[in-house]
């Protein structure tokens, strides 16, 4: 378990935390939890209630969709904010690829946790976007 | 056609992209938008460019060309433009007119100025975009 100060700078370093002074880091650090998977384990599971947005600070995870892979999440990678926003069960199962460490803010939070911070809201809409842009595909 | 902002501002609510706004958010937005008229076959925005603004059709209707290829139409209520506007890259596709077409237009930078002070425009934002990128994952799978 790292310390406040440890997760600070572990946070300054991720793309979604670059436009956070310190001050502001450090409130984000006291409102995330820290958590550890086992490789295999199940961050998030499919078509299932009980969310979270979680970051992840070590190792990597798989995202399945109806048991096939999709895509490998690493180190700065944040997921589970969709079913939250959207209300609904979670799109794909996210699971432990050896073992992984992640801070998650719990989903009822999640609003309010953006609001309180809109340069990280503006960070992840950036990355929807390149999301979007990268399957290359339209839809609506 | 000249809209009220009222008017303008029911139009932008029934947008998914900004759903659940709260209505002086709306309101705000309605009054930074333009209207833009678009004659038939005139591009409203155009492939490999670089995004000034984001459009939502108030009336008429348009068809989304990417390399030639017909990828869709789009009638009032759909809105475009938004991924250039968001990350300033050139656009992904071409969108023409069809018919006499009318859109409200959103600059890119009133746009982003607005984001400063309006976390709940930014969250819808974030919103409308997770449900576009579901959307993807789903139609992948079936």
């Amino acid at each position: 378990m790292a310390g406040t100060e440890e997760l600070i700078d572990e946070l300054s370093d991720l793309a979604l935390f670059a436009d956070l002074a310190r001050p502001e880091l450090a409130g984000v650090a006291h409102t995330l939890e820290e958590e550890w998977y086992a490789d295999g384990q199940r961050i998030l599971r499919e078509g299932f209630s009980g969310t979270g947005f979680y970051i992840l600070l070590e190792g990597e995870v798989a995202v399945r969709i109806e048991g096939q892979e999709r895509a490998r999440l690493r180190r700065g990678a944040f997921f589970g904010e969709a079913a939250i926003l959207l209300g609904e069960p979670p799109g794909a199962d996210v699971v432990a690829a050896g073992r992984v460490r992640v801070v998650h803010v719990a989903g009822p939070a999640l609003h309010e946790f953006l609001m309180r911070h809109p340069n990280v809201m503006f960070r992840m809409l950036q990355e929807q976007t390149r999301r979007l842009r990268s399957a290359n595909r339209w839809a609506r | 056609m000249t809209m009220t902002v009222a008017e303008r501002a029911a139009l932008l609510s029934r947008v998914t992209l900004f759903a659940g706004l709260p209505e002086a958010s709306l309101q705000a937005l309605a009054e930074l938008a333009g209207e833009a008229e678009f004659g038939d076959g005139d591009a409203i925005v155009l492939q490999g460019q670089v995004g000034t603004g984001l459009f939502v059709i108030v009336a008429g209707a348009a068809r989304v060309v990417r390399g030639g290829e017909e990828l869709d139409r789009l009638g009032p209520g759909d809105y475009l433009g938004e991924l250039a506007v968001i990350d300033r890259m050139p656009r992904m596709a071409s969108v023409f007119a069809v018919g006499p077409t009318t859109c409200l237009a959103l600059a890119s930078w009133d746009l982003f100025r607005r984001v400063d002070g309006d976390p709940e425009l930014v969250h819808s934002l974030l919103r409308g975009l997770a449900l576009r990128v579901r959307h993807l994952s789903e139609h992948h799978s079936h």
